[in-house]
């Protein structure tokens, strides 16, 4: 049976929300287990995403004709290589408008290619309206909220915040203490060979850390990606 | 998947895949097709650059979506811009010579294809309504035995509006459009509302359309495509054969092509076509 392509379209109408972070874990996690993917950063001013993986992602401006054909029509071809999408704030709404105008969500379905909205939380009602938005236009379209609690911390309240979102599931990052976020800040510094071979000169705190913090993550991740595949499996049909 | 495109029942797309018939008659059941009078639709203005042919190509391709048999005529000659989109539909005449005119009027009653498109060369518009007139096409519409449609293309200066007196006096008895085509620029020349009523006066018109701009790269790959648009939204080339198109591009053509659907729809043209217009005459 062939799988289908995943497309994670990592989101937020909103900056600081911990899109790039979702959409570095998630490359990260694939390049840890040797598996092929592809990244897309639509920052193409000062991209974050993309000068973290040198060939694996690409920076395309996704308000240009040329950057949306790059982006879009290498989307839709069934590869089964996972691909990550980061989508900049600033291009949030013309990103959307572009895949309602070229109708990319039906073409992907019809091209066995499987897109999946990380969308990313905060306390705003804006940002609430926007994934409800999201939901209404393609309403069988598979959402993920994504809790980021370091980035995007929603309090007390954090759970009737995440109840008004229009998705079934949800990912949540914890937050990282000082000295262990800085450890992911150091230029270079790549999360999938650090989970292969820990760099020897790396503080064992800090390795500790990063690995706490990780493997609830990519847990998620797994959980997430054997669900698709059960519900996708002829044979339960 | 629930989102669905705004033109989710009509697939502009899909010529390919089922035959073209007849527009069926007001009133008529699917066993029962009354027969049905011809209709000329002439897309034309007074210049050139203002998008005419493209206005006729998207013409076609929404009748031939919505299963309506057309045949088109060119009077660009030698050789005509819709008959290179168009080969198979569109012949190319010369609409100030009798046998072509013959080739077109003569056999509007004759022809099992009872839809015409005329895309008027640049210029022609006020020879080619002189010549409908001369050879008793307009005194047919005016009994009632032929159902005409004018588009009128308008472009984005003042001197457009020049040209709607100056043809006022021969479209009495059609449904005469004007359309602002923004297909091909970017911004368009809003008229005085003061001008645009003592213009406005002269002629009685059945409506405005408006066909939205397309974005260059789009417009330019289905130029160099040399294929209908619908073909092209289909990823196909001049003989049905696969393409290689982009989808993006393809996806900024369909949306288009909705988009001047919907237009189309706004103004009944089909239902005008079919002789269900309510427009007294």
């Amino acid at each position: 049976m062939r799988r289908r392509t995943i497309v994670f379209i990592v989101c937020s109408p909103h900056a600081r929300t911990g899109v790039s972070t979702t959409a570095r874990l998630l490359t990260d996690f694939y390049l840890a287990r040797n598996q092929p993917v592809e990244g897309f950063d639509t920052d193409p001013h000062e991209p974050t995403y993309g000068p973290l993986f040198g060939d694996v992602v690409r920076v395309i401006d996704a308000t240009d004709i040329r950057g949306q054909i790059a982006l879009f029509d290498r989307l839709l071809v069934h590869d089964e290589i996972p691909k990550v999408v980061d989508v900049w704030h600033r291009s949030y709404e013309r990103f959307f408008a572009t895949v309602k105008d070229i109708g990319f969500i039906e073409e992907a379905r019809r091209s066995g290619v499987e897109p999946v909205v990380l969308f990313h939380a905060d306390a705003t009602e804006t940002a609430l309206a926007g994934a409800l938005a999201l939901a209404a236009a393609w309403r069988d379209q598979t959402m993920i909220v994504v809790n980021n609690e370091g980035a995007a911390p929603l309090g007390a309240k954090a759970h009737e915040i995440l109840a008004r979102y229009p998705a079934r599931r949800k990912f949540v990052i914890a937050a990282l203490n000082g000295p262990i976020a800085k450890a992911l800040e150091v230029p270079g510094f790549s999360l999938s060979r650090f989970l292969l071979a820990a760099p020897s000169d790396m503080s064992i705190v800090v390795r500790a850390g990063l690995k706490a913090w990780l493997t609830p993550i990519f847990t998620q991740f797994q959980n997430f990606e054997m669900r698709l595949e059960l519900e996708g499996a002829e044979f339960l049909r | 998947m629930a989102y669905k495109p705004s033109r989710e029942k009509r697939n502009v797309s899909s010529r390919q895949e089922q035959p073209p018939v007849a527009p069926k008659a007001k009133g008529a059941s699917s066993g029962a097709v009354r027969k049905m009078k011809p209709a000329v639709i002439l897309v034309g203005a007074d210049k050139g650059g203002v998008g005419k042919t493209t206005v006729a190509r998207a013409l076609l391709d929404y009748l031939a979506a919505n299963n309506v048999l057309t045949r088109a005529f060119d009077t660009e000659t030698p050789r005509g811009t819709l008959h290179r989109f168009q080969p198979e539909q569109t012949s190319v005449v010369d609409m100030t010579s009798p046998s072509d005119q013959m080739k077109i009027i003569d056999t509007l009653n004759t022809a099992e294809v009872k839809v015409s498109v005329i895309d008027v060369r640049a210029g022609g518009l006020g020879p080619a309504l002189d010549a409908l007139r001369d050879t008793g096409f307009l005194e047919a519409v005016k009994e009632g035995e032929v159902n005409f449609i004018l588009f009128h293309v308008l472009g984005s200066s003042i001197a457009s509006l020049d040209e709607i007196g100056e043809i006022a006096s021969h479209v009495q008895d059609a449904y005469y459009f004007m359309v602002k085509n923004h297909v091909n620029d970017t911004t368009f020349f809003e008229w005085d509302p003061l001008t645009h009523r003592k213009y406005f006066e002269k002629v009685r018109t059945a409506g405005e359309i408006t066909i939205p701009k397309l974005n260059e790269m789009s417009y330019e790959q289905v130029e160099i495509a040399g294929t209908p648009f619908s073909a092209f939204v289909a990823n196909k080339g001049m003989n049905g054969e696969p393409a290689n198109h982009s989808f993006v591009l393809r996806g900024y053509v369909r949306t288009w092509q909705n988009k001047i659907a919907d237009e189309f729809d706004r103004v009944e043209l089909l239902d005008l076509i079919a002789g269900r217009g309510g427009k007294d005459r």
